[in-house]
């Protein structure tokens, strides 16, 4: 009999690590020709083919789990350890810009001014817009608990309505991050103060993008069945990702918009 | 009827109490087309948009491949225009 014997799953062979693979090579290669030639090309076509393979790759992941059922209690254990150890690498990610932030704020030199915020830097007022930004994502983070409680107790209803507010919280926290962007009285271009601002919230919101994106497939997934009571491992990685991007808003806020 | 079509109404009718106009399962269809016993590997085993798609990703793949060599070689030798 040929069949398996083993719980873990041999995928079948696959283009799209080769097809990732090369989108890395054109999006660094793409950035150098932007960078000194002035041509977008080369990026625009890295910045597809990133596209291309991505959602590719994860519907087979789909395919392979929900309508093929390779996705055994090993295997969703290993997916478990995966995407905890992602999520451990993206921590480190953020520590290094915070590191960046408290080298320079900690003793600020002499061309600052000697203080923090440097001299001439009107910060945002930590109680208005990131405040309010604040609000929503602790309050996505209470939706999609609701979600997966509701998913949990075969509600469907429930669990798709409090799914949508989650999205519609993360959209908006991006628009009006976004607008905080747009009237900010100072630029990225502003000394130590812009660069540690702009890079630490812009990777940020990148993030709230990411997770946005993450739970608005896992919404489509829930509407069209694909998730049971008791295995529905993608809504609960997109859950874990959200709370990993609303704590490092939290450590933002406390260090750069409050303390800053 | 558009897949995105569907699913944003997919989620409007999800609020509502009546069962009429509600989204169908259709994952043991799904399921059975995807374990067909084809030979077809996992990316290509949809059907004509699969292989569409692929193909259109691998020929961007290559086009791009060859485009960032030889932007690089050039890159690598400077002309002097006088």
């Amino acid at each position: 009999m040929a069949h398996q014997t083993h719980a873990y799953h041999m995928v079948d062979p696959s283009p799209w690590p080769l097809t990732g693979a090369t989108a890395a090579l054109l999006l660094t290669s793409g950035l150098a020709m932007w960078f000194h030639y002035n041509s977008t090309t080369l990026m625009a076509l890295g910045l597809l083919t990133t596209l291309m393979t991505m959602m590719q790759w994860w519907r087979d992941i789909v395919r392979e789990s929900t309508f093929q059922g390779h996705h055994t209690m090993p295997v969703q254990k290993g997916l478990r350890y995966g995407m905890i150890l992602f999520i451990t690498s993206e921590v480190f990610f953020f520590i290094g810009f915070f590191w960046a932030f408290y080298h320079s704020s900690l003793a600020p030199t002499p061309e600052l001014g000697g203080n923090w915020p440097p001299t001439g830097i009107h910060p945002l007022n930590p109680f208005e817009v990131p405040l309010l930004n604040t609000a929503v994502l602790l309050a996505s983070g209470v939706t999609i608990t609701w979600a997966h409680h509701s998913l949990m107790a075969a509600n469907r209803n429930q669990s798709i309505q409090a799914l949508t507010i989650t999205v519609t919280l993360g959209l908006y926290f991006t628009a009006l991050q976004a607008m905080e962007y747009y009237e900010a009285p100072f630029t990225i271009a502003d000394g130590v103060y812009g660069s540690t601002f702009f890079v630490a919230t812009g990777f940020h919101g990148l993030h709230v993008i990411i997770g946005s994106t993450f739970l608005i497939v896992c919404l489509l997934r829930l509407i069209k069945f694909h998730f049971t009571t008791a295995h529905h491992f993608g809504f609960e990685a997109a859950a874990w990702y959200g709370h990993f991007v609303d704590v490092v808003w939290l450590f933002l806020y406390i260090s750069i918009y409050w303390w800053g | 009827m558009p897949a995105r079509l569907s699913s944003r109404l997919g989620i409007l009718r999800s609020f509502a109490t009546s069962t009429r106009h509600q989204v169908k399962n259709k994952v043991r269809e799904h399921q059975k087309l995807f374990q067909e016993d084809n030979g077809l590997p996992v990316h290509l085993k949809g059907g004509t948009l699969d292989s569409l798609l692929y193909r259109f990703t691998m020929t961007i793949t290559v086009v791009g491949s060859c485009y960032s060599v030889f932007s690089l070689v050039k890159a690598a030798f400077p002309q002097k225009n006088k």
